[in-house]
């Protein structure tokens, strides 16, 4: 089972849900504010967090929000990626040009 | 007939009847429709559910004007549609077109909300250099864009008037020489302002804009001023420039001052009081802007902050106000509808820097800080200021123009304001308006992406499209708000 | 944490990618907790926020109804992906047209005839305006010479 809080304040999330990447990327974005462990095994990825235990249920939910967040992010990119590149490179493109005179 | 589109393979409905992309919300009891094109319809559920299964045939009721926005894929006009998209997002065809130059970071108030590191008047070494300020120009009109604009902030940037008069008459200069548009402003709190420094702005057409938080008390309440009240100050200077633009005589262009508010916890209840200010002065527009936890602001948030649906409820009556004043005939018109209508309406882009795909950071504006370091936006150069140089795209003096702009800051700036590649607002209705900050999302929620759902910009922003949605569903209200935006 | 509302979901129905987004889109609400349950099946654990409304009813009704809303959404993007690309590019590469000049209401035709026309006069006129200029019946143009040299040789031969 995945996507579970534990005992100990941690999340365990899934990887035929959440895949390792997006586990990560929300480990990165948390790195300032909170410690944290990531453990990685064939079945997913266990979460733990350092410091106040009794945040630990509010800080267990709100990683797994980023991880969903991040995983939700990288779902869209496998499907819209061409378009938003085109975008992107038709912005920089225009602002990169200097001007003639 | 789809003419000239690519082929596409058919899966269990028929092609024809699925429509072409676009995004829905139910709204109001009905269901809001827009397309990319910026095109927008509005239908009851059943009729939603039928056009989504494609099963709204030519000869319903709702059939033509379905047609012409877009939303039937047997009736693409693709020209039209494409020149309504192009026309919308004119941003991504040109360069950085707003110039912010923090000419000093010394300031003789301390606002509440103070998002530009104003430090004591006293201070030494805040101020930038008539060195600095030329290359600052020099670099500014490298910008592909025909447009350049210069907008002088600080701190307050009268306390370094040297500078900016110079800087001023060399980037007219300039101007002439290049045969660029050139626009010039000065956002001042006027209390440095003189008749003498007033002339010279009116002579070299620079336009002036001041901070003005609604009634003597609230305002000096938000905006502290040590040696006397500031809204005397600002109200006496906005008469006086308003007076002169009314009076304006010969070739020169004397632009009528703007004025902006910003919303603190202390304005809300007090709509009617703050418009009333604004309409007595004769002002064109009132810029109902909300407070973002960045720079002062994010240590006072439990004192000055409020949530988004405060602020949403404070948006909604005061333009419930401003309609019922247009209705007795005071013409004055909110900034930031104005702006969403531009392109609801119209299809037209406001050039707005906050509200577009990609966010303007660095392709749409630059901040030039006062040691001539360049960051992608003021806020940005706030965050610098506090300590984290993470939006810094390069300075004027170690910087090509080529690397400012595809720096590292802008590059992820830009990246993560696509709103192609955000979740939530890739699904949204309000998606073909609207835009992302990545330094709010980088000072609220800890990543340049942010995340929608628990973002509080993002429910402001939802909440004052579906203020302006339902008004333009309104027969009155929806007059009001086009005449604002008749060409 | 209390997980007020907890639903399964089929992925045969809603694929596991609609499960999640539908699930990210209350994260400003609630906690969002996503486990395999078998193996079609998502559990989907949502645990309010302080400041949710409606509580666990109202957290699984907003859930069911984004499903709905995400299964709609993914078949148009699915449907649109190619269109969609095209109508992108159009945009970006768009050239406007010039502005047409008026219309002189004449027919091609009709314009050509005019213009042969117009010549056809500027032409006389030019003729007309040389022919004016060789006739000189009060002698204008003769010089003092050519006018008084035939009187003194009339004179010289007396």
């Amino acid at each position: 089972m995945g996507g579970k809080m534990k005992k100990e304040a941690g999340v365990f999330f899934d990887a035929r849900v959440y895949s390792p990447e997006a586990v990560k990327l929300a480990a990165a974005v948390f790195s300032g504010r909170l410690d944290i462990s990531l453990k990685r095994t064939a079945r997913g990825i266990t979460a733990t967090f350092g410091g106040a235990a009794e945040r630990a249920a509010e800080l267990g939910g709100a990683f797994a929000n980023e991880a969903l967040n991040q995983q939700c992010r990288m779902d869209l990119e496998r499907k819209n990626s061409r378009l938003a590149r085109i975008v992107l490179t038709k912005a920089l493109l225009s602002a990169t040009q200097r001007h003639a005179g | 007939m789809i003419q000239n589109a690519p082929k596409v393979k058919a899966g269990k409905q028929t092609l024809a009847a699925v429509p072409p992309h676009f995004y829905w919300q139910r709204l109001g009891g009905r269901v809001l429709l827009t397309n990319d094109a910026g095109c927008s319809s509005w239908l009851d559920e059943k009729d939603f559910r039928l056009l989504l299964k494609g099963g709204l045939k030519e000869g319903h009721p709702a059939f033509a004007g379905l047609a012409e926005g877009g939303f039937i894929r047997t009736r693409l006009d693709f020209n039209a549609l494409a020149l309504k998209n192009k026309r919308k997002e004119a941003h991504l065809q040109i360069g950085p077109g707003l110039h912010i130059f923090v000419t000093t970071l010394r300031c003789n108030h301390k606002c509440l909300y103070c998002q530009s590191g104003a430090i004591s008047q006293a201070s030494k070494g805040a101020d930038m250099s008539w060195p600095t300020a030329r290359r600052s120009v020099d670099f500014a009109f490298e910008s592909p864009n025909r447009g350049i604009t210069i907008e002088f902030q600080g701190g307050e940037p009268l306390l370094n008037w040297g500078t900016l008069e110079k800087t001023v008459r060399y980037a007219r200069k300039k101007g002439r020489e290049t045969g660029r548009e050139l626009g010039l402003a000065v956002v001042s709190n006027f209390s440095l302002m003189t008749e003498e420094k007033a002339a010279f702005l009116i002579a070299n057409e620079v336009s002036v804009c001041a901070s003005l938080d609604g009634p003597e008390d609230l305002h000096n309440n938000n905006r502290k001023y040590a040696e006397g009240s500031s809204y005397k100050q600002t109200v006496k200077w906005l008469k006086y420039f308003r007076k002169k633009s009314d009076n304006q005589e010969g070739e020169k262009r004397v632009f009528r001052p703007s004025a902006l508010l910003t919303v603190t916890r202390y304005s809300l209840g007090r709509h009617k009081e703050i418009i009333d200010e604004y309409a007595a002065l004769g002002m064109d527009f009132i810029f109902i802007r909300p407070l973002a936890p960045i720079g002062y602001a994010k240590n006072l948030w439990g004192k000055i902050g409020y949530s988004a649906s405060e602020f949403v409820r404070f948006y909604r009556d005061s333009l419930d106000y401003i309609f019922e004043l247009n209705s007795k005939g005071t013409a004055i018109k909110e900034k930031m509808a104005v702006m969403m209508l531009k392109k609801i309406v119209r299809q037209d882009d406001p050039m707005f820097v906050d509200l577009r795909c990609p966010c303007g950071a660095g392709i749409g504006q630059l901040a030039y800080d006062h040691n001539g370091d360049i960051y992608t936006c003021d806020e940005g150069r706030m965050l610098a200021w506090e300590g984290d140089e993470l939006f810094k795209a390069g300075n004027v003096f170690k910087s090509k123009y080529s690397e400012v702009m595809l720096s590292p800051a802008v590059k992820a700036c830009a990246a993560a304001s696509n709103l192609e590649m955000q979740p939530v607002c890739f699904r949204c209705v309000y998606k073909p308006f609207c835009g992302v900050c990545p330094v709010y999302n980088y000072e609220a929620q800890g990543s340049l992406w942010g995340s929608m759902p628990s973002n509080e910009r993002c429910a402001t922003l939802k909440g004052i499209f579906e203020t302006v949605f339902l008004a333009l569903r309104d027969k009155k209200k929806g007059a009001v708000l086009r005449s604002w935006v008749e060409k | 944490m209390e997980k007020a509302a907890k639903i399964l979901v089929d992925t045969r129905k809603y694929p596991t990618e609609t499960v999640r987004y539908a699930g990210y889109s209350l994260s400003g609400e609630a906690y969002v907790f996503l486990s395999p349950a078998g193996k079609k099946k998502i559990l989907v654990e949502l645990a309010p926020k302080a400041l949710a409304r409606g509580g666990a009813g109202g957290l699984r009704d907003k859930f069911l109804s984004e499903l709905e809303d995400e299964n709609g959404r993914e078949a148009v993007l699915k449907a649109n992906l190619e269109l969609r690309e095209f109508m992108l590019l159009k945009a970006l590469s768009y050239q406007e047209k010039a502005p047409e000049l008026k219309d002189s209401g004449l027919s091609h035709e009709q314009e050509k005839e005019l213009d042969a026309l117009i010549a056809q006069v500027e032409s006389e006129l030019k003729k007309e305006s040389k022919k004016a200029y060789s006739r000189d019946p009060l002698g204008i143009t003769r010089t003092w010479e050519e006018r008084h040299d035939s009187k003194r040789a009339k004179s010289k031969s007396r």
